[in-house]
């Protein structure tokens, strides 16, 4: 890129203050779909080698085995400023970075397919629908990390992705693209499995995964160590969603460059905001006309997704809440709406882009019934390692449980904000915040929904 | 997360079966052959395991399993009571899973709950019914949630489910 026009971006980013960059809208102002990820998922047998390679699969692959190095891949990916499409949003190029090029253990790769996040299907689709795609993903991370091993670790409850996932790693194999010597390189060797879950919530976080990877029950580790060091059977590892690594073959394509001008720019003012580089598949469900999962670059707002792809509530209905991103974040209200889908904008809104899957609900719902219902699934799903989390989602469902049959008070309000409080950040691993975030936020926002179901003299104290 | 009936005190340990039968083993050996320890192939094999003896895991299976694998048989209850997959219990010919995480649950999942438990004639989810026809369980969010509510039995998903539909598909059921 010329000074001159890194200047200009600059500028542009400056002015907009972390806005989306060029997306033409159409003239009536409605936001357009990109299909980069989602092209093949709806072409006749897309899943398959032969016409998947018809579209390109496994060109990438081979243009960097023949004209890249490894480190000229990972360069690619860091310059595009992809962020991790699992939830957290730490970028990807930079997780890559963590893995010592020293070591002469065996390296891994753990694809993170354990979609477990409630209102989270994105994955499902790419595994189902362009399988080779996300193989090739694991292949270049594979080539740029120096990794020997991916294991894709996919729930259980999938039995359509498994089955998906291990014929194109079948067909690939016998194709020479997985194994010894791929595609006639000498010494790039990949073995590639995929590993079923059981059902359980927690092994989607990165190292309760690898524990159950290995056989064991899916108690997330204390870091440091990190997995880059010290990950599956203590040997370096790279563990990537699923979404993560479908981005990186059109990023070998294209450019990192290309993919990092997509989308929402950083905000130069805060380092915090690494901006929102690239596409993503976004999704909708609960109380919505037309759920679905699309593909936009980034930019979209969570109200024009829900009006124009969604439809907007069931007729004669109104929206009133949003969990943008699965079930883990907090809650936008109907009137929270008009901010963009993006990393740093639902952060700013005290919220959180998750996995981009939002969950809808109408108006016609009880928030108390919708917290008691949320507090159980994390109280069913905790590990029971950590007491605050242990104990505390069962106690907090208790006092929704309490407050829908009428029997609550507002101390019981008191008494949940002092449980956020012990829970929050005080655990291993971050399912405890994820349980606290949503209930916390519905708390806060529908408060006289919680006071109305109170006898008369309990309001009274409570409005004060 | 189930709970097992744990043995009476004094009673002698289960006696393991021959782990694998020669049915599932080539299945198995493939499976430990894709990981540096055996202990990896706990979660797969148990799979196979469960599907080949008619979907639970039985004390004497466990132990077979556990011999094969090289681990205690404590370590593998305690993966069977972990993964909500998995059945400790005799698991009824058939098995009905019913999602009951937020997006089914705002599309109805409480009635198709109520649904499958009075189709199967039990009070609640986790027993076996009476006449080892259905067990019905609660499962937390199938991803399959554009397409709520949803429901599988014996592992195969159904979407867009309606009680009426969940009757039938029951009423399927041999």
């Amino acid at each position: 890129m010329t000074a001159k026009k890194k200047a200009a971006k600059k500028a542009t980013s400056k002015a907009k203050g972390g806005a989306p960059a060029k997306v033409q809208r159409g003239a009536d102002g409605s936001y357009p779909e990109t299909k980069i990820l989602s092209r093949l998922f709806d072409v006749k047998d897309g899943h398959t080698l032969s016409v998947a390679k018809k579209h390109g699969a496994y060109a990438n692959l081979e243009k960097a085995v023949n004209s890249m190095t490894p480190a000229e891949v990972m360069d690619e990916v860091k310059t595009s400023r992809l962020r991790g499409r699992g939830g957290a949003g730490f970028p990807t190029g930079v997780k890559w970075g963590f893995i010592p090029q020293d070591s002469d253990k065996t390296k891994y790769l753990v694809l993170n397919a354990d979609e477990s996040e409630p209102g989270t299907f994105k994955d499902r689709y790419l595994m189902e629908r362009d399988p080779h795609l996300v193989l090739e993903g694991c292949l270049l991370c594979a080539y740029a990390c120096g990794l020997d091993v991916v294991y894709i670790y996919i729930r259980g409850e999938y039995p359509g992705s498994i089955a998906s996932m291990e014929r194109a790693i079948d067909e690939a194999r016998a194709a020479g693209l997985v194994g010894k010597d791929i595609l006639g390189k000498k010494g790039f060797s990949v073995e590639a499995y995929v590993h079923p879950g059981a059902g359980a919530y927690i092994c989607g976080e990165e190292t309760g995964m690898l524990e159950s990877l290995e056989g064991k029950r899916g108690h997330p580790r204390i870091k440091p160590p990190f997995p880059a060091v010290e990950g599956a059977f203590g040997c370096p590892t790279v563990i990537n969603n699923v979404e993560s690594l479908a981005h990186v073959p059109c990023i070998v394509e294209h450019g990192g460059q290309w993919f990092a001008d997509l989308g929402i720019q950083p905000d130069p003012d805060n380092p915090r905001a690494l901006g929102s580089a690239g596409t993503k598949l976004m999704g909708l469900s609960g109380d919505i006309r037309t759920p679905g999962v699309w593909e936009f670059e980034f930019g979209i707002t969570v109200r024009e997704l829900i009006e124009q792809y969604g439809g907007g509530a069931p007729s004669g209905r109104t929206v009133k809440a949003v969990i943008p991103g699965g079930l883990s974040m907090p809650v936008l209200t109907g009137e929270e709406l008009d901010v963009p889908m993006g990393f740093d904008a639902l952060v700013k809104v005290g919220s959180g882009l998750g996995t981009a899957t939002a969950i809808v609900m109408d108006d016609t719902r009880d928030m108390v019934e919708v917290c008691e219902n949320i507090a159980h699934f994390f109280a069913d799903e905790s590990c029971g390692q950590c007491t605050p989390c242990r104990e505390g989602c069962h106690w907090m469902e208790k006092i929704f449980t309490r407050i829908k049959a009428g029997e609550g008070t507002p101390a019981d309000l008191d008494l949940l904000e002092h449980l956020f409080k012990n829970i929050e950040g005080r655990t291993i691993c971050a399912l405890a915040d994820a349980a606290v975030w949503p209930l916390r936020s519905i708390l806060r926002k529908f408060r006289h929904e919680f006071l109305a179901k109170m006898p008369a003299e309990a309001q009274a104290v409570g409005a004060k | 997360m189930s709970t097992t009936d744990t043995q009476a005190v004094g009673s002698p340990p289960p006696v393991p079966v021959s782990f694998p039968p020669k049915e599932i083993a080539k299945q198995c050996e493939a499976i430990v052959a894709r990981y540096p320890s055996r202990m990896a192939a706990c979660i797969p094999v148990l799979h196979v395991a469960q599907k080949h003896y008619g979907g639970w895991i039985s004390p004497e299976v466990e132990a077979g399993v556990a011999e094969y694998l090289g681990v205690s048989d404590s370590h593998i209850r305690g993966l069977l009571t972990f993964y909500a997959m998995f059945n400790t219990k005799p698991s009824g010919r058939h098995e009905v899973w019913v999602c009951r995480t937020l997006t089914c649950w705002l599309h109805g999942a409480a009635k198709l709950r109520a649904t499958a438990l009075a189709k199967a004639g039990v009070d609640r989810v986790g027993v076996e019914s009476e006449d080892g026809k259905f067990l019905v369980k609660d499962m937390e969010c199938l991803g399959l949630c554009e397409v709520a509510p949803a429901v599988f039995v014996d592992g195969e998903p159904h979407v867009n489910v309606t009680p009426e539909g969940l009757e039938a598909l029951m009423d399927g059921c041999e």
